[in-house]
């Protein structure tokens, strides 16, 4: 294998997209395609930098779009080789016809997403319109608050995506420049120890294997195609088991555990906010400081939203009193997608029945800074004092001419 | 009984493992339509058997008038024939418009 450093863990200054680019270095996969675009470029960038200095084995196709570099990558992971990319927003957009592909045939691609607004009208920065409305197409979901935790979620992405109990493509999510670009010091694992956890690729009926011919995509009716889509929903429901069980061997292996979601001072919380991403952490910050002040409140930062764990988020939330869900993207004409997962999981799964009120923010990247979300708190606090949500129910954060 | 699998008993995402299993698939149900050949008018060029996408035209073996062997045109493989009528509309006897070698009739499936 290629210069791979034997040694310790170190302590870097890294953004994000450098940040999985390092994971993709040391993951060293078969083949890699993809096509720029910001602001998920620099991880593509700095990959090929590795694929150019010799630091890897992989194979670097570079496509002239996202849809050929989706098709490239499906049909390099059926010819059996370890597949990853990384793209954003209208990238992604452009592989929507095949992400439906690669999760329905079952190829484990990986895939690093920078979240960003979809075009209409042209914005380059951060929400999650991109991979919500991609929330459908099979693949699995991974959100990051840090740019530890995208490096994290995209080295434990292989043994998760592989498992054969799952065998489904997953996306890594961290938020366009907010991660992407900002430097923070992480904790970057030694070569060959992160090798070693993610292990090799096993192959799947490879077309590559001519002793044993055979066919992938074929045309699929109704005498079978509901049974592959049961089949590839049950490779979704054990991927919940299976998120678990990596990040407890992950947990063992380099002492940062990690949960389907992660609970902050969510115990005896009577409010609750609930988001993806790096607004968790502004979102921890402001609880410590209204903790301090006597509010009850906590957090629920969801990592796995694909699959979605309703029972376990169902518990989670059994005693809280409101729930605040802040979707970072608008179904228009609905509750954002992450409000509606939340009221299934606590209508089904919690015993009590907390207030619910959904809010939308920072589309485009429009900045969420601590002093909303005090507000948004304290908004919480006035409708649980009033038992109801009334007219606030919906309101998007921080625009001008709404009051929130 | 059906011999349809269950979910559980498919390989992922689709894959046909069995090389040539098309050959099992009846896509003769597909048809609404069916060719029926009719040998007296037939020249036997093979042209039906050249468009037919399913491989659904059946050949034999023969002699031609000087005794040289070469395929004759037996029957239709309704097994496989998806009546889309390809055979039908290229037939040359049929385009000449004097006799139908291959007619075209609704089927009763
Ligand atoms: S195309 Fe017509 S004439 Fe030619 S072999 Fe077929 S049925 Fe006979
Ligand atoms: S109708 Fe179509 S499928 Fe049937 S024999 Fe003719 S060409 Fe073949």
């Amino acid at each position: 294998m290629t210069n791979v450093t034997a040694g310790k863990p170190k302590i870097v200054p890294i953004t994000g997209a450098g940040a999985c680019a390092q994971a993709m270095r040391q993951i060293n996969p078969d083949v890699v395609a993809a096509f720029p675009i910001t602001p998920s470029t620099q991880v593509v960038e700095d990959f090929s930098a590795f694929v150019a200095n010799g630091l890897v084995d992989t194979e670097f196709v570079t496509v002239e779009s996202e849809h050929s570099a989706m098709s490239a990558c499906i049909g390099a992971s059926a010819a059996g080789g370890r597949v990853m990319t990384a793209t954003s927003s209208a990238g992604m957009a452009y592989m929507w016809e095949l992400l439906y592909v690669a999760a329905s045939m079952r190829q484990p691609v990986l895939m690093t997403l920078v979240n960003r607004a979809l075009t209409g009208p042209i914005n380059i920065h951060c929400d999650h319109s991109d991979s919500m409305g991609a929330r459908d197409a099979g693949w699995i979901q991974l959100y990051s608050e840090t740019n530890q935790e995208a490096y994290d979620n995209l080295v434990m992405a292989a043994r998760i995506a592989e498992h054969p109990d799952v065998r489904l493509p997953l996306m890594v999510c961290q938020d366009g420049f907010i991660t992407s670009h900002s430097i923070q010091t992480m904790q970057l694992e030694d070569d060959k120890a992160v090798r070693a956890f993610v292990g090799p690729h096993k192959p799947y009926h490879s077309i590559l294997d001519t002793d044993k011919p055979v066919t992938w995509g074929a045309l699929d009716l109704q005498d079978y195609y509901i049974e592959h889509k049961r089949g590839q929903e049950q490779g979704m429901r054990n991927a919940l088991r299976v998120i678990q069980e990596v990040s407890d061997d992950f947990a063992k292996t380099f002492g940062r555990q990690y949960g389907l979601f992660e609970d902050y001072r969510l115990e005896d919380a009577d409010i609750v906010l609930v988001a993806l991403n790096s607004a968790a952490g502004e979102i921890k910050e402001v609880i410590d400081e209204m903790r301090s002040k006597g509010e009850k409140v906590g957090l629920l930062k969801i990592r796995s939203f694909r699959p979605f764990p309703y029972v376990e988020i169902g518990q989670a939330l059994s005693s809280a009193k409101i729930v605040t869900v802040l979707d970072r993207s608008a179904s228009f004409g609905a509750h954002g997608p992450l409000f509606t997962e939340i009221s299934t999981a606590v209508y089904n799964y919690s015993p009590n029945q907390p207030l619910l009120l959904a809010h939308t923010f920072g589309l485009g990247g429009r900045e969420l800074t601590l002093r909303h979300i005090e507000h948004i708190i304290s908004e919480s606090r006035i409708c649980l004092d009033k038992g109801e949500v009334g007219n606030r129910q919906g309101l998007w954060v921080n625009v001008r001419g709404d009051k929130l | 009984m059906s011999t349809l699998k269950n979910w559980q008993d498919l390989p992922y995402g689709g894959v046909i493992v069995e090389a040539g299993s098309a050959a099992k698939y009846e896509t003769g149900t597909w048809r609404t339509w069916k060719p029926v050949t009719h040998r007296e008018h037939c020249s036997h060029c093979l042209k039906c058997w050249e468009y037919c996408p399913e491989d659904a035209i059946i050949l034999e073996d023969g002699r031609d008038s000087s005794g040289a062997a070469r395929k004759f045109v037996k029957e239709v493989n309704y097994f496989h024939c998806k009546g889309c009528g390809l055979c039908v509309r290229e037939c040359p006897v049929n385009k000449d418009g004097k006799f139908v070698a291959l007619g075209f009739v609704r089927d009763e499936v």
